[in-house]
């Protein structure tokens, strides 16, 4: 966790000053309410007398109140630092692994790591870790003071001192396992109701919503058991806090009560005035207080470090994906009209090795068609060639340069489009691109007649959530995209894979053009038409490579 | 606040748990306060009794009513503290069962075409922080304010008994501000960032899902950094504005415990003229001050659940979006067609969505019994029409009257559940002998039963692994276990290979016999037998 939040401490210290201030004229406060208690009704002093108490008294509440905002105010400092910082490095580890360690995962999940669970990290920073520093400070003031008053109840407080580590842990424990128990219930939940809600069409259609609607009710409420069961447990915690803080206040004051009767003869008891003994007793809440507040941040800390967790892990399984970047072709006597694989190896799995020894070489403005069984590495060698993974062995350069030193075109089996307009989902790629440029690219992809048949023209939105898209017209909607970027080298995974008829004739003639153009394309596929379509047909089969 | 209407009443619909949860945190605050200001009583009494005894006069006192006061609070205290965490959560848990079970009851009753275009990750940040925005509004909103409300004038009450009416008037004055500061004037100063914020929060989601689905072709145009940094600012600007409400709310709270603060002066300054004319006594003065000292406690959450006000009524009104209030049946209720048919549509306009008619003027008649195969390639509209017929989804215009249907949709859909459940949403009434013929029929009997939990196997991601032929066949079983006449098949045997297809339609032959039955799929070979084929050419 450390690791997350570590260029906040400034923030943080900041706001730990604050609630020392804070709690440092709390302590004043009450020093002055004792104080003027025992002059007024003690030594009854007349209340004009008492002017400049009362005004100190004021003084020292608006220093409070202003302690307490500025504490706020450097948590919220602290924890907006964490949280772009935190984002900051998820998008760093995201960019290092690449697209392909990047689609083993769900979108969903990543995106829930990176909004979700850096939001969770912000009660962690502030208010967690600087109250865990205030719990320490504040008692160990008042503990000082109390024993310049009365060494006795101080030490009537201290004895619970060594108590609070133990109620720490209770509380921890007891906190945590809520948490745990709490999540869990919610996530189960969460997860049946998604699957019912995912299926509502199917139970609809059976007219069984009724009945999965019981089923919900009786398992949430078999839930809710289970959960108390264990909740009554971890709320024993926050019972053992209330009660010794409430017993040390009972006590506290029946002893201060009969030391000032003279009733107590041993000990600093006969000692004690009225100022000191009201003292004392407004001084035990304050002595707690910070306890109680920081068991309230408990589960903070707790949902903070399970979404720690879960970011720093991914990051390491990301990390340990591939290491980009670091290429070693920069050197000047690579060809720049061809691209060539060296003797490359590569292998995910020790045991498995994709390619070993691989070598290929063909010159810019060819179409090359990788075939072969699925699982025969065409993914694979396309992926080295986007310099989306790095070769563990041998050398690749692109036209000179290292592989994904430079853009170009892809386009993968899934169609990506954005909210917004036709033209914004070409320009996130080609942010110049005119109106013209955007409108041939979609002429050129096949999307003409769709276009027309919307009133704004490329300025009209491509249906929310892309559900008036089929499959096939969101993929021409990304070879559009190549078409407006003029890219010199295009890859494409299986670029007719599950197509209908009629996108796949548009497919495979907007392949046509691209080749025409002069541009290099290299694809994967079985599809006849984009065979023939090639000048050189690979045959890429485990992990070997030869002319079809 | 309209929006939050429908969730308020179904929250107050357990008034009764309702009010003991809060009558528990009423004794918890109130012997948290009455602990300190007893003792402070105490101490005072006991101080000036003791000067009075060391000046060597007679001075009785009575220890044992405070004392035993003192215990009493100190143990209804930490009891009331413990029945009320362990009361008030079991009621959250309830609320939130019951905000489920609605919400999924509205959802039922809403036709598709209202709830479509929502993601996975969309509806579990629905159901995660939307619900449990709700779900906790008794405990964090309503009960504290509540609470203050009722203790505010239970302490104007004391002072009145106590002092006199202009001191309780003051007091009455301040805790008022103090009341309405902390809540409204919480509301007032960040309502509107809030709800802002929380909607951002959704924005910001799909464009980060956007981000990371599209990161092949951005990374391969070099647009991955861009992209990321235009994220990043958005993020940026979304904790700038968390940071801003978080320091209002910390400034209201600091503001709040202030005019508390306040008060307790005021009512000892006052209290110090009532004193001095004898009015009352030293500990009577000092009881009230400290009492309401305690108030901080139940006042400092009041702006911090203010706060979220705003994000509060965002979550409901995304909730009530979701399922529209619109009372009504999922699917759409057909009439019954002429004697001898299954189905007739005439005039049948069907499009998707807004988009342009994907059929207009379509007739159609399928006789009882009859087996009518329609062929079309994929895009060309067939699952919409099949939706249309099945009454899934409305057709802007034209009649359609049919029996009763079972569909088989084009998208399989299996519930994390056993077999036998996912099997009995066909025919609840389906016996284990029934279940198992059925599942011959599509070929799936022998596979699990050599599976050792048989029809209680577990299905979907964390139990036994399907392939999607088999989830298919699964879904169609489900299909024909249903006993209605009518059976509309969208594309069933997508991912089943063509052996098994083959056997598949044999085993059909006999099961289908006096069952209408409309297939839809891309090629006459995907289809199962059938009497007469139509090509749909849109």
């Amino acid at each position: 966790m450390a690791e997350l939040g570590k260029s906040n401490r400034r923030w943080m210290y900041g706001a730990v000053v604050a609630g020392v201030v804070t709690g440092i004229s709390a302590l004043v406060q009450m020093t002055i309410i004792a104080l003027i208690v025992h002059r007024g009704v003690g030594e009854a002093v007349p209340v004009r007398e008492l002017s400049p108490l009362f005004l100190g008294l004021l003084a020292a509440v608006c220093v409070r109140a202003l302690g307490q905002g500025m504490q706020t105010r450097m948590a919220a400092r602290c924890s907006e630092h964490v949280r772009c910082d935190v984002r900051r490095q998820i998008h760093q580890h995201w960019n290092a692994s690449g697209p392909v360690a990047l689609g083993h995962f769900s979108a969903g999940e990543l995106a829930r790591e990176w909004l979700d669970h850096v939001e969770a990290l912000h009660g962690y920073y502030a208010r967690f870790l600087p109250q865990l520093l205030l719990a320490l400070i504040i008692p160990s003031l008042i503990l000082i003071l109390v024993f310049t008053l009365d060494w006795l109840a101080a030490l009537l407080l201290l004895l619970s001192a060594p108590l609070i580590p133990l109620f720490m842990a209770l509380v921890g424990m007891g906190a945590e396992k809520l948490n745990q128990q709490h999540f869990q219930t919610i996530s189960r939940l969460s997860g049946q109701f998604l699957d019912k809600v995912r299926g509502l069409t199917t139970l609809q259609l059976f007219g069984q919503t009724d009945a999965a609607a019981s089923v919900l009710a009786t398992r949430s409420d078999a839930y809710r058991r289970i959960t108390m069961k264990t909740l009554r447990i971890a709320f024993l915690s926050s019972a053992v806090l209330e009660f010794f803080a409430s017993m040390a206040i009972a006590v506290i004051a029946i002893y201060i009560g009969f030391g000032l009767l003279g009733y107590i003869t041993f000990g600093p008891a006969d000692e004690l005035t009225l100022f000191s003994g009201l003292l004392i007793l407004l001084l035990a809440p304050e002595f707690f207080q910070p306890l109680r507040t920081l068991s309230q941040h408990y589960h903070d800390r707790a949902s903070a470090l399970g979404a720690g967790a879960e970011i720093l892990s991914r990051m390491n399984r990301l990390g340990r994906g591939s290491p980009r970047g670091g290429h070693d072709g920069q050197r000047e006597d690579k060809p720049q009209d061809s691209v060539l694989l060296g003797a490359v190896g590569l292998c995910y799995r020790q045991e498995q090795p994709i390619f070993s020894d691989l070598s290929l070489s063909f010159e810019k403005g060819d179409c090359i068609a990788l075939t072969g069984p699925s699982g025969g590495g065409k993914s694979s060698l396309l992926h080295l060639l986007a310099g989306f993974v790095v070769p563990d062995e041998g050398s690749i350069s692109v036209f000179g340069k290292p592989p994904g030193s430079f853009s170009f075109g892809w386009l993968g089996q899934t169609g990506f489009l954005v909210q917004g307009s036709w033209a914004d989902n070409l320009r996130l790629t080609r942010p110049d691109a005119s109106d013209i440029a955007i409108e041939t690219a979609l002429t050129n992809a096949g999307l003409r007649p769709l276009l027309e048949s919307r009133d704004a023209g490329i300025h009209s939105q491509v249906s929310e959530d892309g559900q008036g898209l089929s499959g096939g017209q969101a993929r021409r909607l990304s070879l559009a995209r190549i078409f407006v970027a003029d890219y010199d080298l295009i890859l494409l995974d299986e670029p007719t894979a599950g197509l209908d008829t009629d996108s796949e004739v548009h497919v495979i003639e907007a392949l046509h053009k691209l080749a025409e153009a002069g541009k290099t394309l290299i694809f994967s596929t079985h599809h006849q038409a984009l065979l023939t379509l090639a000048n050189r047909v690979l045959l890429v089969s485990d992990g070997e490579l030869r002319d079809a | 606040m309209h929006e939050l209407a429908p969730w308020l009443r179904l929250i107050f619909q357990r008034w009764g748990r309702l009010s003991v949860g809060g009558l528990l945190l009423l004794i918890t605050l109130l012997s948290g306060m009455g602990l300190l200001a007893l003792s402070g009583w105490f101490i005072t009494e006991t101080a000036l009794a003791g000067l009075l005894l060391a000046a060597g006069a007679q001075a009785s006192i009575n220890l044992y009513t405070p004392g035993g006061g003192i215990r009493l609070f100190a143990l209804t205290r930490t009891v009331g503290r413990y029945l009320e965490r362990v009361y008030n959560h079991d009621t959250v848990l309830r609320q939130l069962s019951d905000i489920r079970t609605r919400l999924f009851r509205q959802l039922a009753a809403t036709p598709r075409s209202h709830r479509r275009g929502l993601s996975g990750a969309q509806w579990l940040s629905r159901l995660t922080r939307d619900v449990d925005a709700l779900d906790t509004l008794y405990l964090r909103l309503i009960a504290p304010t509540a609470l203050a409300v009722v203790v505010s004038l239970l302490m104007v009450l004391l002072a009145l008994i106590l002092f006199d009416t202009r001191i309780a008037l003051w007091l009455g004055l301040l805790l008022g501000i103090a009341l309405l500061y902390s809540t409204i004037g919480t509301l007032a100063r960040t309502r509107q960032t809030s709800r802002r914020l929380s909607d951002g929060e959704e924005r910001l989601r799909t464009h980060i899902i956007e981000h990371l689905e599209g990161f092949a072709e951005l990374t391969a145009a070099g647009r991955t950094g861009k992209h990321a940094a235009w994220l990043m600012r958005q993020a940026h600007g979304f904790a700038k504005e968390q940071a801003k409400v978080d320091r209002r709310l910390g400034w209201n709270q600091a503001l709040t415990h202030l005019l508390i603060n306040l008060a307790a002066i005021v009512v000892l300054w006052a209290g110090f003229g009532l004193f001095q004319s004898g009015q009352i006594s030293g500990p009577v003065l000092v009881l009230l001050p400290i009492a309401l000292l305690g108030l901080a406690e139940v006042y400092a959450v009041l702006p911090e659940a203010f706060g979220k006000f705003g994000a509060t009524e965002a979550s409901a009104n995304r909730l009530n979006q979701d399922s529209l209030d619109a009372p009504g049946e999922g699917t759409i209720q057909a009439t019954e067609p002429p004697n001898g048919t299954a189905l007739v549509a005439t005039e049948l306009g069907v499009r998707y969505d807004d988009c342009p008619p994907i059929f207009m003027h379509f007739n159609l008649t399928v006789a009882r019994g009859e087996h009518l195969g329609l062929v079309g390639h994929s895009g060309s509209g067939k699952s919409t029409l099949a939706d249309a017929l099945a009454g899934l989804s409305p057709a802007f215009q034209g009649d359609i009257a049919r029996l009763p249907t079972s569909y088989l949709t084009q998208s399989t859909v299996l519930f994390e559940d056993t077999l036998k459940a996912n099997l009995l949403v066909g025919d609840p009434e389906a016996s284990d002998t029934q279940l198992w013929r059925v599942l011959e029929l599509v070929e799936l009997a022998e596979r699990f039963a050599s599976e050792p939990d048989q029809l209680e196997t577990w299905l979907g991601s964390s139990g036994s692994r399907l392939s999607g032929g088999e989830a298919r066949r699964i879904a169609l079983a489900r299909v024909l276990l249903s006993p209605a006449p009518l059976l509309i098949l969208d594309e069933p045997f997508t991912g089943v290979d063509s052996p098994t297809r083959g056997r598949i339609c044999k085993n059909l032959r006999y099961w289908l016999k006096g069952k209408a039955v409309i297939a839809l799929g891309h090629g006459p070979d995907a289809l199962p037998d059938t009497d007469r084929v139509i090509h749909l050419i849109a």
